[in-house]
């Protein structure tokens, strides 16, 4: 009986492990992938907004420029989340 | 419908005597586009001169000054104003210039030197009571500091004690974290006593011309800010009145006033000759008719008007929008990246049906939906101007297929109307309700994937439209075609190498059937002949293209975000929900009183913020990730932009008619 108590008890403890780093790397899937994207638009950004001032026409380019590395974090989003459900 | 307006290229030429009736007729008509005339690049009218404005051009456009002066004053602006129910005649608003403009500009002067000079007085005793403030520790008279013949008076700031060494008489009082500092000294020992001061670290401070105890004299400015402010109050109010009776009028005579100007200005704009001047410009085809016979019945038949052959693709037509109505509104989402050329295809229409359709794939929620309504009735109040109104008419759009998607997929800020989602499930298992087998993630990104997959394909399948209506027959023509159908192929051949690999859900099943070749059944090989073909193609077009192969899968994939960034809203509605109700509220509630309910106040707050973050990330997430999906990942399929504005010469009239 002991014996089998601890199993289940072992099993049902590496279950909550396994859901555990599940949620941890889903976590650094969203935030690792969000640094990037911030390290990514932090120039982009700082160049389109200097252009803008410059030229209201470049509105729409510089929109375009500043949002290509958001497709980084959104990788990172979809992995989180086929990793959690 | 996905062109851009027909235009057709008009020359009109008359003597010069007709110049200002076919300016004039031209301005009402407000259809037609001046292409500037330029003496270095004349063909065709080489020898011609630019012309002189017409006759009243300075005394129209110096009224025109006094005029926004005065709505300067008044705070009036025409373009935040609605038209009049009754618009005013020209020939009133002209009378009406001569006879009371002077008065109301003498009026509006006057208001405008009473506010300014009673705000100038205020600023003054503010500046004194802050120049008085340091001596309101000195209890005696100011005046009693000054005017002495053999003594002189040092004032300020030190940070200790200090003991002169010249015969003296000082006062000192702590004040701000440092001490205030009257020394009275004989005139002769003055530079000595100077010196010493500032070597212990002497800050002077300028004695106020005052007569009275700085205290006293706090008090007084005090009362007169109080009683000016009340003045000023009085002005603003009387100002307010005067605006609202001369609104109108400034309106009218603005408009006028303006129209003359950009007539008498328009000749600038014509070639000329001793006796004759040509226009050149732009006309919408359908219109043609119609202004040659108003020009022609507006001068008595003497002028001359053709119609001039032009070459679409090469000539910078002027573009105008040629959408249905419920299109319009999203022209605005077009010029903010930048306007078809002439002869291209315009994809505004489609852009018009997906965008509130990935809005709404985003943000559907039926609460959301109804708030963002609501919100953009309210800000219709504020934002009058053209570009406002298309923007709150996306944001309409936006806001409704937010509710339709809001009622398939069941939810109502967060939490689930009374019945089940349709097809797809977003809820999360949050919150003691959570049951079932939460949301469908895998059905939506493969769901959102197929959309990225058929959008990318309708885009390359475009350019090669694109190609075959805007390139010269030939062989760059085929190749660019050729280009574009092998990105197709090479897209389409991946996927059904993968779908003969995997067993995917919402894509067709080919794995299972028997192998051909190194384990890779005949759909798979049939899908790398495919690819190959493709790449052959983009590389007979452009070598360089190649290197952007990866983009086939990164493109597609970037459309998972429709589901991706979709979830993430639905789950900060639910985690604000679970905080602000289960955790604070209901606990509560089940034994109420008097700290329980400051607790559930609490969480109400906590209940509204959460949302209206919620909202206010619901509508960058969906709108700016729903317009970069088209802007990035659709436009840089075909679209290459770059077209002219069409801005016709004339205004329509809101506030005057002739």
């Amino acid at each position: 009986m002991a014996v089998e108590t601890m199993t289940i008890e072992i099993v049902e403890a590496a279950v909550a492990t396994a859901a555990g780093f599940k949620a941890i790397g889903a976590g650094l899937a969203v935030g690792l992938t969000g640094m990037g994207t911030g390290l990514a638009q932090f120039g982009i950004g700082s160049a389109a907004v200097g252009a803008t001032a410059e030229n209201k026409e470049m509105f729409g380019l510089a929109l375009l420029f500043t949002v290509i590395p958001e497709t980084i974090v959104i990788f990172g989003l979809v992995v989180a989340l086929l990793l959690l459900f | 419908m996905f062109e851009p307006q027909t235009m057709s290229k008009l020359l009109i030429a008359a003597s010069k005597d007709q110049l200002e009736a076919v300016v004039r007729e031209l301005y009402r008509h407000n259809l037609f586009h001046i292409e500037d005339f330029v003496e270095s690049d004349a063909q065709g009218l080489e020898g011609c001169k630019i012309g002189m404005p017409l006759p009243g051009a300075s005394e129209s456009s110096s009224e025109l000054v006094r005029i926004r002066s005065i709505e300067n004053t008044y705070s009036v602006s025409p373009t935040s104003m609605d038209a009049g129910e009754q618009k005013m005649p020209t020939s009133e608003v002209r009378q009406r210039i001569e006879r009371e403009l002077l008065a109301i500009e003498k009026e509006a002067a006057a208001f405008s030197g009473e506010k300014v000079s009673l705000e100038n007085t205020i600023r003054d005793y503010r500046t004194r009571i802050a120049e008085l403030k340091p001596f309101t520790v000195f209890p005696a008279n100011l005046a009693d500091l000054k005017g002495f013949e053999y003594f002189a008076v040092f004032a300020g700031l030190v940070p200790a004690q200090v003991s002169l060494g010249v015969p003296n008489e000082t006062f000192i009082a702590a004040y701000d974290k440092s001490n205030l500092l009257i020394a009275v000294v004989p005139r002769e020992n003055a530079e000595e006593a100077e010196k010493e001061l500032f070597d212990a670290g002497f800050q002077p401070v300028q004695i106020p011309d005052e007569d009275g105890t700085a205290g006293e004299r706090t008090v007084w400015y005090t009362h007169e800010i109080t009683r000016l402010e009340g003045d000023l109050g009085a002005v603003s109010g009387r100002i307010f009145a005067q605006k609202e009776k001369n609104a109108t009028f400034l309106v009218a005579c603005d408009e006028l006033l303006t129209a003359e100007v950009e007539r008498a200005e328009a000749p600038l704009r014509f070639a000329t000759t001793e006796e004759t001047f040509v226009a050149e410009g732009w006309v919408p085809a359908d219109m043609v008719a119609v202004l040659t016979s108003d020009l022609q019945s507006a001068t008595d038949g003497k002028v001359f008007i053709s119609e001039v052959g032009f070459d679409p693709i090469e000539d910078a037509v002027p573009v105008e929008y040629h959408n249905p109505n419920f299109s319009k509104p999203t022209e605005m989402l077009m010029d903010i990246y930048s306007r078809p050329q002439y002869g291209e295809l315009d994809p505004t229409i489609l852009v018009s049906i997906v965008f509130p359709i990935f809005f709404g794939f985003i943000l559907g929620d039926v609460g959301y939906g109804i708030i963002l309504l609501a919100l953009g009735f309210y800000l219709r109040k504020f934002l009058k101007d053209d570009a406002g109104k298309k923007l709150l008419d996306v944001l309409r759009n936006a806001s409704i297929s937010s509710i339709i998607f809001g009622l398939i997929y069941s939810e109502f800020f967060g939490f689930s109307l009374p019945w089940s989602p349709i097809g797809i499930n977003r809820h999360l298992l949050i919150g003691s309700h959570a049951g079932g087998h939460g949301p469908d993630v895998v059905l939506m990104l493969v769901l959102t994937a197929w959309v990225g997959i058929l959008h990318i394909t309708l885009g390359r399948m475009i350019h090669m439209y694109n190609g075959a209506k805007m390139i010269t027959p030939g062989r760059h023509r085929s190749k660019v075609i050729f280009g574009q159908f092998g990105w197709i192929l090479v897209m389409w051949g991946i996927l059904l190498v993968l779908w003969s690999l995997f067993e995917m859900p919402l894509m067709p099943v080919l794995a299972g059937y028997p192998a051909v070749f190194a384990g890779i059944n005949g759909f798979g090989v049939a899908g790398a002949v495919l690819t190959l073909v493709g790449i052959i193609g983009i590389g007979q077009d452009s070598l360089l293209e190649l290197m952007e192969l990866p983009t086939v899968i990164s493109h597609v994939l970037s459309y998972t975000r429709l589901a991706a960034v979709g979830l993430s809203s639905v789950a900060i509605a639910m985690v604000t929900n679970y905080i602000a109700i289960e955790l604070i509220i209901d606990p509560q509630l089940a034994n109420l009183n008097l700290v329980g309910v400051i607790i559930i106040l609490i969480g109400i707050v906590i209940f509204l913020v959460g949302h209206t973050l919620n909202i206010a990330l619901g509508i960058l997430g969906g709108g700016l990730h729903s317009i970069r999906l088209h802007y990035v990942e659709f436009f840089t399929k075909f679209y290459k932009g770059g077209g002219k504005k069409y801005e016709p010469f004339g205004k329509l009239l809101k506030f005057t008619e002739d």
